[in-house]
């Protein structure tokens, strides 16, 4: 018998959530043939056969997390072909497969005999447990601090129960959204986080669309705001390199990063995504488009590869595509800043002692205190809208 | 259907009194049950009372008179005019030695409250056993029973001989052939050849022993080769004329008579019974353990699977699951080995470190005057940790079990080397074979 294992996907991902198995105990599975479909950091994969052979057992159940080299399921006996596991998703590199003989149980789980007898008897399977040895060994201490963890679970379950069918029903807190609720609390415990507002008048920017609009769809692109924010924010980001950096804690220094990887938050079913528009100071405005065309369609179908929703060193969120006029938002982390721009609306504003009717656009920029002060973020701020109001600005520092 | 038929409630019904069988009515007696075992012939089963009692009890006295040999003694300047022994004598103390442990098995049981019947017993019934025996047909419905029935020799020709036959032969023949591959093949040519037999040894297959380190098995034949023993490989055992000669061949479960189908228990297709790691048969009131498994065939097994359906059987959820068996042989070295050889471990996909201690390098092995032998120590270079051991030289199965310990508790060769190991000991091989693989022994040259 062989046993499959979780390979790593790439990108120092850890663990992943088997979210459908495709196959089932007894079938007989081709090479290539794809076995599970897993959600990692951000993107689903599925993962294919590295082999053709009959699948005996599956060993991690639909919902479960598991973690890289947890074995996922098992194959009988002489399996005729082996070949790398390659990702669906594209640009990924394609990780070995990790199969073993599953006549050597001390392989896969390492644990003195009492705790495997202990471990029996709860019904626990040592698979699971994670280990605080640099070998991987399980000890008791292990086996009870995962007892207590697992138990802790169960009880709130049962104590909820009865008042769940009265008038709550209890979820857990899988996948996706597991994952943005773990992101969204080590953003706001670790980051002091502080916001500047700001306002800008948009009606240039609807002009400069409004021209541009027509000639980019000739090239069948379809142009939205978007795009063109990002392009007259790429500059504001170079006079302000504090915003484009990160802080690395453990060495309590500042990394001014080089290259302008810029996260744009979407929405899709399942949660909030930030599909990221790598090296989008080297890109045009028609390619910064259609990059974020493809990018916000797959982002929808959870078709994104680990490496298109991760390394953004910026991040924009664009709540006006969610219907807000403005809102906070939380730091994407371990970046520096986030910059929320809200819907255009038509408001009426004082120009020139007169009382115009003006396309404003909300700015909420939250950013991490321990290297902004709040006058620089009012800077930034400033200098965005500047650019925003007169885009042509543009043209001066074109090459 | 018996005139008069009476049946008897019971608690839990053994069959079975065998290493298996006893240890599984002592382990549910101390757990409050009230147990019954059944029993044809006297308790202790084929270990104690036909294999491997009688057998170490033949290769201890045939140790000793071979110790007692002329050269053997003159190497420390001892010299004896004659030594000879009896073989009826020697007989009726082996003899001994299994009606002293029997009547301690029987004590054991009778203090625990077992209730010892005797006679053979079969299915009626999911929920019913018979009883023949000396007081009559007896007739048991049991809460939860426990199969321990053993195994017996295959069927063989009439001319040729059992172990177990060979160990209580009348007179001691000149010359013997004994057909086989494993520890009983081996350890009855040693013990033969040291009281002077002239022994062949047929191997079936084309290696001795090829489950065992290869550098292990040549140490081992040259300890036949001192013996005198010719060792043939591949041999076709049918075709074997040598008379007489002594077939060991692997036993088969002793589960036809049981009428196992009524009782809704499945076997294989060998007639072992099928188990899950909780000793639990098809039917949910029936537990198997030990040779009737068609598994192992190991005492040390059996004894183990029998505390493990008692344990079950009273509620408890433990399971039979070591890692690794011990095997032993007790040749001239003794031979033991537990988990991988660096050959199955390769297999198996590990990276390997290995490594070995002659015993000739070793103090206490020379004041014995027994230099033949080796530790064999095998690690996964990763991380370390031990994966298998092979011992070879006096008290092998003695030594081994510190190793079955390190891989038990997934200890790494750093374990063992930290530990200090009593000097002059044998034990200190064990030391020196770890740190051979760390290449920092200090009694010999390590490999580069």
């Amino acid at each position: 018998m062989q046993e499959f294992k979780l390979p790593d996907l790439g990108e120092g991902m850890q663990e992943a959530e088997i979210r459908r198995w495709l196959v089932q105990p007894g079938e007989l599975v081709k090479l290539d043939q794809p076995m599970v479909e897993v959600e990692t950091d951000k993107a689903v994969v599925e993962i294919p056969s590295p082999v053709s052979a009959r699948v005996v057992a599956i060993h991690v159940p639909e919902g479960q997390v598991a973690k890289v080299g947890t074995p996922l399921l098992s194959f009988e006996g002489n399996v005729t072909k082996t070949s790398n596991v390659k990702q669906v998703a594209p640009e990924t590199p394609a990780p070995p497969v990790a199969t073993q003989s599953s006549s050597v149980s001390a392989k896969t789980v390492l644990a003195a005999p009492a705790v495997r007898k202990r471990a029996f008897e709860l019904h626990i399977d040592l698979a699971q447990v994670p280990s605080s040895q640099p070998n991987g060994r399980i000890t008791m201490p292990d086996l009870e601090a995962y007892l207590q963890r697992k138990s802790a679970e169960p009880a709130l379950n049962g104590a909820a129960q009865l008042k769940e069918e009265a008038e709550e029903k209890r979820q857990p807190l899988t996948g996706l959204r597991r994952q943005i609720a773990e992101r969204m609390e080590r953003s706001w415990r670790t980051i002091p986080h502080a916001t500047a507002f700001g306002e800008l008048d948009g009606s240039a920017l609807v002009g400069l669309r409004q021209e541009l609009k027509p000639l980019a769809e000739e090239r069948g692109v379809r142009l939205t705001y978007l795009p063109l924010l990002v392009k007259l924010l790429i500059p504001v980001l170079k006079e302000f390199p504090i915003f484009n950096a990160t802080l690395d804690e453990e060495r309590r220094e500042i990394i001014y990063k080089r290259s302008f990887h810029i996260g744009i938050a979407a929405d899709t079913q399942e949660g909030l995504m930030v599909p990221v528009l790598r090296n989008a100071d080297t890109l045009s405005v028609i390619q910064i488009a259609q990059k974020l065309e493809d990018l916000v369609a797959r982002a929808q179908k959870r078709a994104l590869a680990l490496q298109e929703v991760s390394g953004s060193t910026f991040t924009l969120n664009n709540v006006g595509s969610f219907g807000g006029s403005n809102g906070v938002p939380i730091i994407n982390y371990p970046e520096a800043a986030i910059l929320a721009v809200g819907r255009l609306q038509e408001q009426p504003v004082v120009c020139n002692g007169a009382i115009e009717i003006r396309p404003m656009m909300q700015l909420a920029l939250s950013f991490d205190h321990r290297l902004i002060d709040g006058a620089l973020a009012g800077r930034f701020l400033e200098r965005f809208k500047q650019m925003v109001e007169k885009p042509q600005q543009l043209l001066l520092d074109l090459v | 259907m018996v005139v008069g038929d009476v049946t008897t409630a019971v608690d839990v019904l053994i069959l079975g009194a065998g290493p298996a069988g006893y240890a599984a009515a002592i382990r549910a007696a101390q757990l409050g049950r009230k147990v019954t075992l059944v029993e044809p012939g006297p308790v202790g089963g084929t270990c104690l009372n036909r294999g491997c009692i009688p057998l170490k009890a033949l290769l201890e006295a045939s140790e000793r008179y071979a110790r007692t040999g002329i050269e053997e003694l003159a190497q420390f300047g001892i010299s004896a005019e004659t030594v000879s022994f009896d073989w009826s004598k020697m007989q009726a103390w082996k003899q001994g030695v299994i009606e002293r442990l029997s009547n301690g098995v029987r004590r054991l049981l009778t203090g625990n409250q077992v209730e010892l019947v005797q006679g053979i017993g079969w299915f009626l019934n999911e929920k019913e056993v018979r009883v023949e025996g000396e007081h009559g047909s007896l007739r048991f419905a049991f809460e939860h029973c426990v199969i321990a029935t053993g195994a017996g020799a295959p069927l063989l020709p009439t001319d040729v001989l059992t172990p177990e036959q060979a160990l209580k032969l009348d007179t001691l023949p000149e010359q013997v052939t004994i057909a086989g591959n494993d520890y009983i093949a081996l350890e009855l040519a040693t013990a033969l050849a040291r009281l002077g037999v002239t022994v062949e040894l047929a191997v079936p297959g084309e290696r001795l022993l090829p489950e065992v380190e290869p550098a292990a098995v040549r140490l081992l034949q040259t300890g036949l080769r001192k013996l005198k023993i010719r060792v043939k490989t591949g041999v076709v055992v049918e075709q074997l004329k040598a008379r007489p000669l002594v077939v060991c061949k692997e036993v088969r479960p002793a589960t036809a008579g049981l009428r196992l189908d009524v009782a809704g228990v499945q076997v294989d297709e060998q007639g072992g019974i099928k188990v899950d790691s909780m000793m639990r048969t098809s039917n949910p009131a029936v537990y198997a353990v030990g040779d009737c498994l068609g598994s192992h065939a190991l005492a040390a097994v059996a004894l183990k699977q029998g505390k493990v359906a008692a344990e079950v059987l009273s509620g408890m959820r433990v399971q039979f699951a070591p890692m690794v068996v011990p095997q032993v042989v007790q040749g001239w070295p003794e031979l033991a080995a537990a988990g991988l050889t660096a050959e199955a471990a390769t297999r198996a996909g590990y990276q390997v470190k290995t490594g070995r201690f002659p015993l000739a390098a070793n103090g206490r092995a020379l004041t014995l005057g027994a230099d033949l032998g080796a530790v064999f120590v095998v690690a996964d270079a990763e991380h370390e940790t031990v994966l298998g051991g092979t011992v070879v030289g006096p008290r092998a199965a003695d030594l081994l079990a510190s190793l079955t310990l390190a891989i038990e508790m997934g200890a790494t060769l750093t374990d063992l080397t930290e530990i200090l190991y009593a000097h002059p000991a044998l034990s200190e091989a064990v030391l020196e074979g770890a740190e051979n693989a760390l290449a920092r022994a200090i009694h010999v040259l390590n490999k580069p």
